[in-house]
């Protein structure tokens, strides 16, 4: 009989605890999120003799308070899940820090043993630690590890195990003492709390200690057990704060803090045996050029510019070849079946919309790839170092910077990047306005219209619009900040690790899973939209047209072919040219009613009002519905619209001319092609990453600031007389 | 010194038939009185000077008349500590300062040019124009010094004495305590008061602490004297007192100090605290980033950044440059 257990690791960022669970796992593991919060959450699993053990991969932490999402996850798995042991992974090189939450997390009272990683790193810094003394003083099992070498897993796994076991036979967790002042403090809080003789389902003294941290979390739900218990409690609590406010003129919480790192001092100077080993500190010999004052933006924005070119440039191959896959597909698919909706919804729905998805999975890939490299080795911290200056000023953390800009390529992938800032608020800001980054596929529609309308100043007016689009980014950010994040602003405080080699495998499992994610994701919802689209496009099937354009194709072939009996040899192929254009015009002006028709130009012509303020007509109000979907779409709705092939962008531009579009409502336009929705894949993208809510709010923000933009420009513009 | 009285004499006439002062004669007599005194005195005094010239004043028209020459420049009020109102003799163009004995009580005067030069050269540096000052040193005389132990159990110190923790007698579980409090042997600290049933309450840094009298018996402290301190290299005081302490945002690259205060909002501090910035830690300033704002620190052995005005909640002293 197999025994199912649960292992959860802690630890700080950086302490290796991925490695570890990389090397434990390998790569049967799942990634997804943690209910309700977009918190990567990782589970594998493994067999250690009778044991079919799960790990479950905490996020990173270096404290256990109630003030980030990530620690609250970490804090609630180990109390409310109560897996079997926690694994607290401390960084042996970078001991005393990694003490303050390998305590924390012992006062929680559950099985725990402590894992020294790095091991290797320590011994070379000259660092010693007596692990056995260690492992006494504070009661529970210490193993060293070297993650990246894979050494002392197995020892690791039955240490837990070990001590799962001692747990069942009735051992309990040390306690951690404190300052007499303190200790008074939380023993009055234990003796009130246990006379009420409420129920609490966690550790008493942890309780009482986090009642007298004032720990909002723990005090409500202490409160739902007993609104009466908890009055004459936090009473108690509060006369112990304020005493000890008297005697140190400090919070509890600050006091406490305090002396727990004078518990860690001790326990230090008591284990960690110190050599003077001087030794080449590479990490500072590299950040000499990579942060330094002059080199330290310019190879930034080189590793940028790199990456971005591996993203969008080598990616793009791949994404051509997948792109000839899809369209093989539905070719032969096209021959295969017989012509039927089934046919139109597979072909035109389904594979169409996956495959508009699909072929973002290159750049995902090679993408996720730089972002692994850059996080593995640390200098992503760095970048985040050099560009918070630049970010702070729209209310952003420098992380933000890598999102921001990929979202000039595509802001799919962007908005999945933005997983590396730590901060829910900073992410969601981001998310936010990273959509006003001018994406890749919404240049098209510049090239066309700028270039019909402005002709030599289009390379201006396409940089004016990514500015604006930057400005309007940083303006939203501030304003964004000020009334939905008031207040709320994160500490900027980051550890900048030491620079690492990185190693292939977790390089890959981190590429590989995020990319499989967005795939799972992106799958579904994509699916659906494609087909609602699609229909939406393609009904109603029987519509009224104006003329019949079959009867006018009829009449035209027997008057040509007439024509053609009568000519000569030379005619006839003058003739026939003549009479495949007609064939065209008349096919492209039945299209072009057909799309007008449909549901989605219904939508489109219902739209026309509030369109029509910012100078833009029924057609291109149609454009930029289907533009929703796609940008890409926009110029060929236009193409089909204005009646000409979607091929052609001289007839088109023709087109767009003699359409009555002037300069201004073209400028207009592209300003509300800018700011508007990037696509129906961004939405969903925002809606998987944080919620139906804020998917909801962009899609409605960005399009009132597209439309109060657009007016502007259009009226400001008939104010100068550029009409 | 009577020539500068006489002067005095005749000014005090000048200006005070211009004011027309009512009782100018009477008001006259004080200010004999009061010349004649040296040092510094009490209404007492000059009432009894007053005696002695055979001239009936009443305890009320000194006290005015006082507070009169004092606001016409003749004399200066002097309040010490818990102590009666004195008044000295202000000769204009003539300044020093005073030295008051806070166990016998005794004043002494004194002026030093360096001191003098110094104040200006402070002001200076803080963009302050000094117009006035007024200097008192408290402490102890050297005749009450010649009969004083330099070492004693800390509930016996005297307030407002400096000492430096010589010795701790006591298990391991009050000086854990007393790290927890942020106190070490050769640590300078500050009585602010004392005597309330033996217990006291001392300064470390810029923090009160609270000793029970069980706890300062066990520890003994000596008198720190600051001029020896300060003049010889050998035994070093263990705060430098000379240098005030800075905000860690107005570090240089390459200067590193020891923490003193962590304030700021209580999330600001405690992620600080967390972070390994706690009191007492010595830390580094590696480097500011090209735009000059964050600022890469190195405390307990790992690099992190901060932006400056988080920087700026953190108080650093004992600065100085640190050779890498």
């Amino acid at each position: 009989m197999s025994k199912k257990v649960t292992i959860a690791l802690a630890g700080n960022p950086n302490c290796g605890k991925t490695t570890i669970f990389n090397n434990l796992t390998g790569s049967r593991q799942k990634v997804g999120n943690w209910p309700g919060v977009t918190v990567e959450k990782k589970e594998g699993m493994l067999r250690h003799k009778d044991y079919d053990v799960k790990v479950v991969d905490l996020p990173g932490t270096y404290s256990l308070t109630p003030f980030s999402i990530e620690e609250i996850t970490a804090r609630d798995f180990i109390l409310n899940e109560s897996p079997d042991i926690v694994v607290a992974i401390i960084d042996a090189s970078n001991l005393e820090r990694s003490l303050f939450l390998a305590i924390q997390i012992l006062e929680l009272g559950r099985p725990a043993i402590f894992v020294l990683n790095m091991a290797d790193v320590a011994e070379a810094k000259g660092i010693k630690i007596d692990e056995k003394k260690l492992s006494l003083l504070l009661g529970l099992p210490v193993v060293f590890t070297i993650g990246n070498k894979n050494k002392g897993i197995d020892k690791l796994v039955d240490a837990a195990v070990g001590e799962i076991h001692r747990f069942d036979e009735g051992k309990e967790s040390r306690d951690i003492r404190y300052s007499n002042e303190i200790e008074a403090c939380i023993s009055k809080v234990e003796t009130e709390i246990s006379q009420s003789k409420v129920n609490i389902e966690s550790v008493l003294r942890w309780t009482a200690i986090k009642i007298l941290e004032d720990d909002k979390i723990v005090k409500a739900k202490f409160q739902e057990l007993s609104s009466s218990a908890s009055t004459k409690v936090f009473q108690t609590a509060k006369a112990c704060r304020k005493r000890i406010v008297d005697l140190f003129e400090d919070d509890f919480e600050i006091v406490l803090t305090d002396d727990r790192y004078g518990v860690i001092a001790g326990i230090v100077k008591e284990t960690v045996s110190n050599s003077a080993i001087k030794r080449i500190d590479m990490s500072r010999n590299i950040d000499l050029v990579l942060t330094d004052k002059f080199f330290g933006i310019p190879v930034f924005v080189f590793f940028i510019w790199a990456m971005f070119q591996l993203t969008f440039s080598l990616g793009a191959y791949p994404m051509e070849w997948l792109g000839m896959a899809v369209s093989l597909l539905s070719e032969s698919l096209d021959k295969i079946l017989t012509p039927s909706m089934f046919k139109d919804l597979l072909l035109d729905g389904v594979v169409a919309g996956i495959g508009s998805v699909v072929i973002f999975l290159p750049n995902i890939l090679i993408l996720f790839f730089c972002i692994a490299l850059f996080e593995d080795t640390g200098y992503m911290a760095r970048a985040a170092f050099l560009m918070d200056r630049v970010m702070h000023t729209s209310g952003l953390h420098g992380k933000s910077f890598i999102p921001m800009l990929m979202g000039f390529g595509c802001n799919v992938p962007a908005i999945m990047a933005t997983r590396t800032l730590e901060s829910e608020k900073d992410r969601i800001l981001t998310i936010l306005m990273t959509p006003f980054m001018s994406c890749s596929a919404r240049l098209p529609v510049y090239i066309v219209l700028a270039g019909s309308f402005f002709a030599e100043k289009a390379g201006t007016i396409i940089f004016s619009l990514y500015f604006t689009g930057i400005v309007v980014a940083i303006v939203s950010g501030r304003v964004l900040k000020a009334v939905l994040f008031k207040g709320e602003e994160a500490p900027f405080i980051m550890e900048l690790p030491p620079y690492r080699m990185p190693m292939l495998k977790s390089l890959l499992i981190h590429m590989w899973e995020r990319s499989k994610m967005f795939l799972k994701k992106m799958g579904g919802v994509i699916l659906i939209g494609s087909i609602i689209i699609w229909a939406l496009s393609s009904f109603p099937k029987t519509i009224s047209y104006s003329v019949d354009y079959d009867e006018a194709i009829t009449a035209l072939t027997s008057n040509y072919s007439q024509q053609m009996m009568l000519a000569g040899d030379p005619e006839t192929a003058e003739l026939n040219r003549q009479f495949i254009l007609k064939v065209k015009e008349i096919k492209n002006k039945k299209e072009q009613e057909r799309v007008s028709k449909s549901y989605i130009g219904r939508i489109g012509k219902a739209l026309e009002p509030f369109f029509e303020p910012i100078g833009i007509g029924w057609q291109a109000s149609v454009a930029l519905v289907t533009g929703f979907v796609a940008k890409e779409v926009v110029v060929s709705t236009m193409g089909v619209l204005y009646g000409v092939g979607s091929d052609e962008g001289d007839a088109l531009e023709k087109a767009l001319k003699n359409s009555g579009m002037t300069a201004l409502s073209a400028l207009s336009m592209m300003v509300f092609v800018l700011l508007y929705v990037p696509c129906f894949a961004t939405i969903v993208m925002i809606y998987k990453e944080t919620s139906a809510k804020w998917a909801g709010f962009n899609l409605i923000y960005t399009t009132m600031v597209a439309w109060v933009m657009s007016f502007l420009v259009y009226k400001m513009g008939i104010l100068f007389g550029f009409g | 010194m009577t020539d500068t009285h006489e002067q005095e004499k005749k000014q005090f006439k000048r200006l005070f038939q211009q004011q027309g002062v009512e009782q100018f004669n009477l008001t006259f007599q004080v200010l004999e009185a009061f010349l004649k005194l040296e040092k510094h005195v009490t209404i007492k005094d000059i009432l009894a000077q007053l005696k002695a010239d055979d001239v009936k004043l009443d305890e009320g028209f000194v006290l005015n008349g006082m507070e009169l020459l004092c606001r016409f420049g003749f004399a200066n009020k002097i309040e010490f500590d818990d102590k009666e109102t004195q008044y000295e003799h202000r000769h204009i163009g003539l300044h020093h300062d005073h030295m008051v004995c806070t166990k016998c009580g005794s004043i002494l005067e004194f002026k030093d040019e360096a001191i003098e030069k110094l104040q200006h050269k402070v002001a200076d540096a803080y963009g302050f124009h000094m117009l006035q000052h007024k200097m008192e040193i408290y402490g102890i005389c050297s005749n009450c010094m010649a009969h004083r132990d330099e070492r004693v159990q800390l509930h016996k110190a005297k307030k407002g004495e400096k000492l430096i923790i010589k010795a701790v007698d006591a298990g391991k579980n009050m000086q854990m305590r007393m790290s927890s409090m942020g106190l070490k042997i050769g640590d300078l600290i500050e009585i602010v008061s004392s005597g309330f049933g033996g217990q006291v309450v001392i300064a470390a840094g810029e923090n009160r602490l609270v000793l029970g009298k069980g706890m300062a018996e066990k520890i003994t402290v000596q008198l720190f004297d600051q001029g020896k301190a300060l003049d010889s290299h050998e035994d070093t005081p263990p705060r430098e007192i000379s240098l005030p302490p800075l905000l860690l945002s107005q570090l240089k690259t390459g200067q590193e100090g020891i923490i003193r205060k962590v304030s700021g909002e209580s999330i600001l501090r405690r992620r600080l605290l967390e972070m390994g910035i706690n009191r007492g830690s010595t830390i580094y300033v590696e480097k500011y980033a090209p735009l000059k704002d964050p600022i890469e620190l190195v405390i307990k052995g790992y690099h992190i950044s901060l932006r400056v005005e988080e920087a700026a909640n953190i108080l650093v002293e004992n600065v100085k440059y640190r050779k890498r």
